[in-house]
């Protein structure tokens, strides 16, 4: 311990140059190598959503990888249009839309290598077929909710449309039959392990030394560097939204929050912490929306039709969110974790939305599969929405607690 | 899925490698590997999944066994020492 009265002159100088060099050392390392609290990573990210919607639009991240899958269909001379029409067929790096979903890749990529969490983690081919398995249906299902759970339950919801508390129905039981899945299979895996019979083995030890945190400094320093390339181009919208992608990408991988997690959790294990946490970020979201829109800015954005499909479509999604291990969000982190299962879901979910056009014949939100956009405001009026969707969050959480208050019956 | 075996480090010391397995895999998993682990037991799973470095360790706990570290192997690998 230092006496800092007996300092004096040059000492206190070097004293107070230290303390002041420790701490950032010790916040920052805080900050990327520690895992968050949930409650910030939620927290977080309704924020920054908020201030992207400020700045141009909110969350959703499907939508655009639909149009990769158009994109690539006319590339090998397929003609075909992009399913969601706000998001044209363009090519991918002029697409400011694109620009968060890249940046959530690079942004998780960053985070994972300054951590050092980075690996690329592969997998045998049955990992790979359901992970195959999961991309299709999270690609059925994303054209039929619309769009995943990110944008078409926690922003829309938030954005006061009525498909949001309808697609939560699907996607709650769809997570449960694909978590139940899931379950089968580990049951499966464990059956022959047997400890009396274990063969012998070295214990493992551990390596101390990479280059992985130098090479996640790297990613973010090429990232800036994009943005202002993207800048000076003219096209300061793609660099800016590629800066909330990055935002993004970086939250949730240090938070770990996990939009599968918070639907699965509730049914397969009865635990609803997760969920719980979202609840409340889009309490704190749905005001933010609420006073922008009721101001006129933006009031028709998010608001996607509503009907059966969104609960048939959110059950699709559900499952497939579970076996490819991630939703539309989940899957962009996880294959800038080095997850190749997620690469493989990305790619087929890519495929299965983006001919969704030449399958149906009509785009998202035409003809007879869909119902009409219900902006709730407009049915209501501001209070009648306001109450609805705090109704519809506390309905949610009761009904989590009622769900945990039957943990003891496993037992 | 493939098979998951266990192996023998020494009279009561086991290690189970769950590397490659995506979460939630090892936090579905742990349960039912800890009952089997005899009495007395250390285990050490095998994980490369950032998540499970958590909810491993969380369920662990709450089902009543010790968590006795977590610690990091190489680059995105971890060891959850858990005893019976």
């Amino acid at each position: 311990m230092i006496n800092k009265t007996v300092l004096n002159g040059r000492d206190k100088q070097i004293y107070v140059w230290q303390y002041v060099w420790q701490s950032i050392r010790g916040d920052w390392l805080k900050v990327f190598t520690e895992p968050w609290p949930i409650g910030a990573g939620a927290v977080a990210l309704t924020i920054t959503n908020l201030f992207m919607f400020m700045y141009a639009r909110a969350l959703g991240v499907f939508p655009q990888m639909a149009m990769w899958g158009s994109w690539l269909y006319n590339l090998a001379g397929l003609k075909t249009e992009s399913p969601f029409t706000p998001y044209p067929v363009k090519p991918i790096y002029l697409d400011m839309h694109s620009m968060i979903d890249i940046g959530i890749i690079a942004g998780a990529l960053g985070a994972a290598l300054v951590a050092r969490e980075f690996k690329i983690r592969k997998e045998d081919w049955r990992g790979y077929l359901w992970g195959a398995a999961g991309g299709i249906l999270m690609g059925f299902g994303t054209v039929l909710m619309p769009p995943c759970n990110v944008g078409g339950f926690w922003v829309a919801t938030m954005a006061f449309s009525l498909s949001g508390p309808l697609s939560a129905v699907g996607l709650l039981l769809g997570a449960y039959a694909g978590g139940s899945i899931l379950q089968h299979q580990i049951r499966t895996a464990l059956q022959k392990l047997d400890f009396s019979t274990a063969p012998k083995g070295e214990k493992k030890a551990a390596e101390s030394f990479s280059h992985q945190p130098r090479w996640g400094g790297a990613i973010f320093f090429l990232t800036l560097l994009v943005a202002v390339i993207y800048y000076f181009k003219g096209m300061p919208k793609n660099a800016g939204l590629f800066l909330f992608g990055i935002l993004f990408g970086l939250i949730i991988q240090r938070s770990r929050i996990c939009f599968v997690a918070a639907f699965r959790e509730i049914l397969v294990s009865r635990d609803g912490k997760v969920m719980k946490w979202l609840l409340f970020s889009m309490a704190i979201g749905a005001m933010g929306f609420a006073l922008l829109k009721a101001h006129g800015y933006q009031p028709e954005h998010m608001v996607f039709p509503a009907g059966w499909h969104n609960i048939v479509g959110g059950f699709i999604f559900g499952i497939g969110m579970v076996l490819a291990g991630g939703c539309g969000v989940g899957v962009l982190v996880r294959s800038g974790e080095g997850y190749t299962r997620s690469w493989v879901a990305i790619l087929t979910a890519m495929l299965t939305s983006g001919a969704w056009v030449h399958i149906y014949g009509q785009k998202v939100g035409e003809e007879w599969l869909y119902g009409k956009p219900v902006y709730l405001p407009q049915l209501w009026g501001w209070g009648g929405a306001l109450a609805f969707i705090y109704g519809f969050l506390l309905l949610f959480y009761l009904f989590i607690l009622w769900v945990e208050a039957g943990k003891h019956e496993r037992a | 899925m493939k098979e998951l075996k266990a192996i023998k480090i020494n009279e009561n010391h086991f290690e189970v490698d769950m590397r490659g397995w995506m979460c939630p895999y090892p936090k579905y998993a742990v349960e039912t590997i800890l009952e089997r682990l005899p009495a007395g037991g250390f285990l050490d799973l095998l994980v490369d999944c950032p998540s499970a470095t958590k909810d491993v360790p969380d369920l662990a706990q709450k089902l009543g066994y010790d968590v006795q570290k977590v610690e990091i192997l190489r680059d995105g690998e971890w060891k959850i020492c858990l005893y019976k």
